[in-house]
């Protein structure tokens, strides 16, 4: 070995000197740590086996001595030696944490400290919610071990590469990477009805009363939430609550809410005790829970009009023999909405995120005029829900932006009754962005290119799919083995991310027209095609248009340090640009119109920003242009304010707080499906959030 | 000869109507501390019945109202085109907003839904403030008009 002036580059990539010294004193501690003599002449002999080059690493001057040293014989010595590197790799692991932890105590909120999925929903950072965190990165290696494992024998060491270096690259992002569990769910709740808890792992039985049936359902929740990684909807919670008030009231306790039910001093109600009980499971339920790093359930339920009732529910049965009934469940919707609306300006409830599913027909009208008036009539009061309409009741949604089609409206559960019992199971998302742009730079045909990318995809889906099956071999998922959700008719979801930004490289403009149109629909078509042929009778995909709240974020950071065209700090999450105010609010119930969404089987939510409310009459007429362009699932989010000196909380989006005049004032939102404080999310969506345009009306 | 710079769907202009918003030209008012001065010059494209039908095609049932944003330079033909609306459209509501104090009696004021009249005047606020000059009727089923300006007071 000739020994010259050049330097070695470190691990964190600093270049230093080499030093020969160094390398002498690492080998004769090896040699002393088993109590072997080494004499300078060994020790140049080793030495000699030694291939040095100007920047070499440090990690392959160590691989050589290690060769070296098993070359002349010293075993001993090299285990040894392997063992010291491996000690401190360990302790640099640990060093790294300890760096994590510091920085986490001093960002400024939970969502800008995580460093692997930044996430509104836990708004405080403390002790409980750093112990969520640290875990996280050893989570992402043993998915992606778990993953590669099964790719390789399903496909071939080849293939895990690659999705190795997709997911490395940017191209494709894995979403929930930091959780084991499935993603999302709609559950049904009839095995809970019959059996209570136990077939989970709990310890209460068959609700039989309203009292159990609040207390057992909290804990239902928390329970089938802890083994999800995503959202949890419990479509049929009202229909069912109905059912436990009319055996404690009579079935029409709804003509007479006013009557005294108890005979406690305080003489309550009916109407009391039904929003006691609201008051009971919606406090609960937004609690931090221990068992999801302190986030709170993502608790989501659905309202129906008469005819979405029928189709969903129409031959429903209850243990009894009873069938809903829905003259009362009418009610209770409207009193759970207008208790809920009333509550939000009291304190900051994010869950339950709401889905109202209206009927529609050919023309936009609504089937059901009774609950359209209703639905507008609640937007006007300021209340902040979502809307999903349909001619025909093929979906539900199971999470706040999660769309899936329900192919026979999931009435096939064997115990005679049943409800929707949907989701997704894991979710893909390629960065159409990055993928696009790839293309174009490296002269190739951007969709022949983008199919190999989404070919990819599925079959990692569909290794995801096996390993779930694994599990559930196993008895790990008792929510599949209980019958609260069956396995072939959750999703395997393919999401796009970086839409708009691609389109905007092709040079499109982002408005209503054909050839963003033809854009959308190729990209999105070929992605549809993918999901059909992939279909099995026990596997279905689909595809969504992904909210993103960090995934936007950190696809715009990548891409732009990579060097391609990024033409915001935050990739949308909608078919226009978030804060273009030429479009009108008609253009962007255009832009999330049937012709745009009719391949994005997932869905995506439209989520239309306006400044002011607006009147009942005004929102019935969105409601119709949504209905006719084809919009299927939207919201209406106008900022509510919330004073930090006073703690008002304020439908409307001002600038001082009404009641004590502060100018220390924060607004709730809806960025990515619910509702939080904008203070909570992640600094890049704060900013995001700031620049959004909120379709001003007053001149 | 009337014209207009751009138009945009707005809600808080008429009250319950998703309302198409065209912004007329050449406006003679100049109210000092305007908000719309690119209204004061004589700019833009031809506004006639042939500008209306494009969009009618373009907005169809989405929209509930018309509304003429100015158009005091020629207060005739404002009402020729709401004529013509009512006419040929009869799906759809007609409003102006008039800058002048009262509106010309060679109008006919049935020919429109919503009319609102008034200049701007700075230390009286806009129509969202109760201390506010401007006045916004509404014609009822009698064929007279009722002061709603109310409802652009915030509870």
């Amino acid at each position: 070995m000739e020994i010259k002036n050049f330097t070695i580059t470190k691990r964190d990539g600093s270049k230093d000197r080499f030093s020969l010294d160094k390398i002498m004193n690492a080998i004769v501690k090896a040699f002393e740590s088993v109590e072997q003599p080494a004499d300078l002449g060994t020790i140049s002999k080793i030495l000699s086996h030694l291939d040095m080059h100007d920047d070499i690493k440090v990690e392959d001057i160590q691989n050589q001595v290690e060769e070296a040293l098993m070359r002349e014989g010293f075993y001993k010595v090299a285990k040894s030696f392997m063992l010291y590197r491996q000690q401190h790799s360990e302790d640099r692991e640990t060093l790294a944490k300890l760096q994590f932890l510091s920085d986490y105590c001093e960002s400024v909120n939970a969502a800008t400290g995580s460093k692997y999925d930044a996430n509104a929903n836990v708004e405080h950072k403390n002790i409980a919610t750093l112990i969520g965190e640290l875990p996280k990165s050893n989570f992402i290696r043993l998915n992606r071990r778990l993953l590669t494992d099964r790719i390789k024998k399903m496909y071939g060491k080849q293939l895990a590469d690659e999705y190795i270096d997709k997911l490395t690259h940017h191209f494709i992002y894995k979403n929930d990477e930091t959780s084991l569990a499935n993603y999302c769910a709609s559950i049904t709740m009839y095995p809970w009805l019959i059996g209570g808890t136990l077939s989970i792992g709990g310890n209460s039985t068959a609700p039989t009363n309203l009292k159990s049936f609040c207390g057992s359902f909290v804990n239902m929740v928390f329970m089938v939430s802890s083994m999800l990684s995503g959202a949890c909807a419990t479509p049929e919670f009202l229909m069912y609550m109905n059912y436990f008030i009319g055996k404690e009231y009579g079935e029409d306790y709804y003509k007479r809410p006013n009557d005294q039910a108890d005979l406690s001093l305080r003489k309550r109600t009916i109407d009391k005790v039904i929003t006691d009980c609201f008051e009971q499971i919606v406090y609960t339920l937004n609690q931090p829970t221990g068992a999801r790093n302190y986030q709170a359930v993502f608790w989501n339920i659905a309202y129906y009009d008469k005819y979405y009732f029928d189709s969903i529910f129409g031959e429903f049965y209850f243990p009894d023999g009873s069938r809903p009934d829905w003259e009362g469940l009418s009610w209770l919707q409207k009193r759970f909405m207008k208790w809920f609306n009333k509550e939000r300006t009291k304190t900051l409830l994010t869950f339950p995120v709401e889905t109202m599913a209206l009927l529609t027909n050919k023309d936009g009208e609504c089937l059901d005029p009774e609950w359209g008036d209703f639905t507008a009539e609640m937007y006007s009061e300021g209340h902040s829900f979502f809307t999903y309409m349909s001619d025909n009741a093929d979906s539900l949604s199971s999470c706040c932006r999660l769309r899936n089609e329900i192919t026979d409206n999931g009435f096939s559960y064997t115990l005679g009754a049943g409800g929707v019992s949907t989701g997704s199971k894991s979710v893909l998302t390629i960065n159409l962005n990055r993928c696009i742009q790839y293309a174009v730079n490296h002269r190739l045909d951007y969709l022949d290119y983008l199919g190999t990318v989404i070919d990819l995809c599925h079959k990692v889906q569909l290794a995801y799919n096996e390993n779930l099956k694994e599990l559930q071999e196993h008895g790990m998922l008792p929510l599949f083995d209980a019958g609260y959700i069956n396995i072939s008719r959750q999703y395997l979801t393919i999401g796009i991310n970086g839409l708009v930004e691609a389109a905007e490289f092709m040079g499109l403009k982002i408005t209503p027209n054909d050839d963003y149109l033809h854009f959308v629909q190729g990209i999105l078509g070929l992605i549809e095609k993918y999901n059909k042929q992939y279909r099995t009778k026990d596997v279905m995909f689909n595809c969504e248009m992904i909210p993103a709240e960090n995934v936007g974020v950190k696809h715009a950071k990548w891409d732009r340090e990579d060097g391609y065209f990024v033409p915001r700090d935050c990739y949308n999450s909608y078919f226009y640009v978030v804060e273009d105010d030429s479009l009108t609010i008609l253009d962007k119930f255009k832009l999330h119109g049937a012709p745009y969404i009719e391949h994005l089987t997932g869905g995506s939510a439209l989520h239309m920003n306006l400044e002011e409310h607006l009147s009942k009459n005004q929102y019935k007429q969105l409601l119709k242009v949504a209905a006719k362009e084809g919009c299927n699932y939207f919201t209406f989010n106008i900022p509510n304010t919330i004073c930090n000196d006073c703690g008002t909380i304020d439908k409307r989006y001002l600038h001082e707080c009404p009641h004590c005049h502060s100018k220390n004032v924060d607004y709730m939102t809806r960025i990515i499906g619910y509702l939080k404080r904008v203070s909570n999310f992640s600094q890049p969506r704060q900013e995001e959030a700031a620049r959004r345009y909120y379709a001003s009306a007053a001149k | 000869m009337l014209k207009y710079v751009n138009t945009d769907v707005v809600f808080q202009e008429i009250p319950d109507e998703v309302t198409l918003a065209i912004n007329i030209s050449n406006c003679p008012c100049h109210c000092p501390g305007c908000h719309s001065h690119y209204l004061w010059e004589d700019i833009g494209t031809s506004l006639d019945t042939q500008a209306i039908d494009a969009f009618v095609t373009k907005y169809g049932k989405n929209i509930t109202c018309l509304a003429f944003m100015g158009g005091d330079c020629a207060p005739k033909e404002v009402n020729e085109l709401a004529n013509y609306i009512h006419e040929a459209y009869p799906q759809y509501k007609v409003g102006w907003y008039s800058g002048r104090l009262r509106i010309p009696s060679v109008v006919k004021k049935t020919d429109f839904d919503y009319i609102k009249v008034g200049p701007y005047i700075k230390h009286l606020g806009p129509l969202g403030k109760p201390t506010t000059n401007q006045r916004m009727y509404r014609q009822n089923n009698a064929g007279t008009f009722d002061d709603i300006t109310y409802r652009f007071w915030r509870k």
